[in-house]
């Protein structure tokens, strides 16, 4: 087994960037192509505790090594991750537990990402994978599947970092102009009562 | 917003999103949408109907495997099962 872990943190507050999550993976990200489909399969908020459970179904297309492919015959560059997240707004945290679903014969990768805020303008992300090839005996090929998978591990995160920043950024873009845009109508809805009643 | 893996539920897919988007932004991080019968949940029915040409490509039985092996995770992340002993053992928590 290998484990990968990492932490970085986001200028951005925790709702901006738990709202702006749900669209990691949009056109607006350049960096994580490898992500190519985001389903969502089921969404509940339960009523005594408010924790929204969502589980997603995400499908990634990633060239493998040449070895690995002639190993495993071929088409193994698509595969399907299932992702259960749970937002609590009461304690503010959003937690991403990420399985592989496609050759979870052979490997199995365990994903653990929580949101949770810094400060007011600050959210820190903490993102853990346990690695672990099941093919059984040969040790050395064991060693080279997972370390394989946590280099591409290292790489998606980089980029994925990269990635979300620009979401964020353009996010925080659309939600400032929606609120200029809604404000805008006040006034003139407001300019038109003054209208009116001016002419009463 | 990005695709869909059913390419023919593209287009359900993105108004069940942005339905999504502004219910979580403008009601449920503000304490108000705390319901699963919001103004989306149409969208999302008709949303997953067309996601179930899933389940030809045997996708379902892959999941309910792995839904199977995460209960316990379920359980301790929805509150349900509490790590700590709770503060006042004489009130009983859980469903």
């Amino acid at each position: 087994m290998k484990v990968f872990s990492n932490t970085e943190t986001f200028n951005y507050s925790w709702d901006e960037v738990s709202t702006a999550n749900w669209r990691k993976y949009c056109p607006w990200n350049q960096k994580s192509t490898h992500v190519v489909a985001v389903d969502t399969l089921s969404r509940t908020v339960d009523p005594e505790t408010g924790i929204l459970r969502t589980e997603r179904l995400i499908t990634c297309r990633q060239s493998a090594p040449e070895w690995l492919k002639s190993l495993m015959g071929g088409c193994i560059d698509e595969s399907q991750v299932f992702e259960t997240s749970y937002v609590d707004p009461r304690n503010k945290t959003v937690t991403m537990v990420s399985t592989n679903l496609t050759w979870s014969n052979l490997i199995n990768v365990q994903e653990t990402v929580v949101y949770r805020p810094l400060n007011e303008h600050q959210t820190r992300f903490e993102q853990a994978a346990q690695i672990t090839a099941l093919c059984g005996g040969w040790q050395r090929l064991k060693n080279s599947i997972e370390d394989t998978l946590v280099k591409r591990f290292r790489e998606n995160a980089a980029k994925g970092k990269e990635g979300f920043e620009a979401v964020l950024a353009m996010s925080r873009r659309v939600f400032a102009e929606e609120r200029e845009r809604e404000r805008a109508m006040l006034l003139q809805s407001q300019a038109a009562n003054i209208r009116q009643a001016a002419t009463a | 917003m990005s695709q869909s893996l059913a390419p023919e539920c593209n287009e359900l897919k993105e108004r069940y999103d942005t339905c999504f988007l502004k219910w979580y932004s403008e009601k449920y991080l503000r304490g108000i949408g705390t319901t699963d019968n919001n103004e989306c949940s149409t969208l999302f029915k008709e949303y997953s109907t067309c996601l179930q040409a899933l389940k030809e490509r045997g996708i379902d039985k892959l999941l309910d495997e792995a839904r199977e092996d995460y209960k316990e995770n379920d359980a301790t992340l929805m509150g349900r099962k509490k790590c700590k002993s709770p503060r006042h053992p004489g009130i009983s928590v859980g469903i």
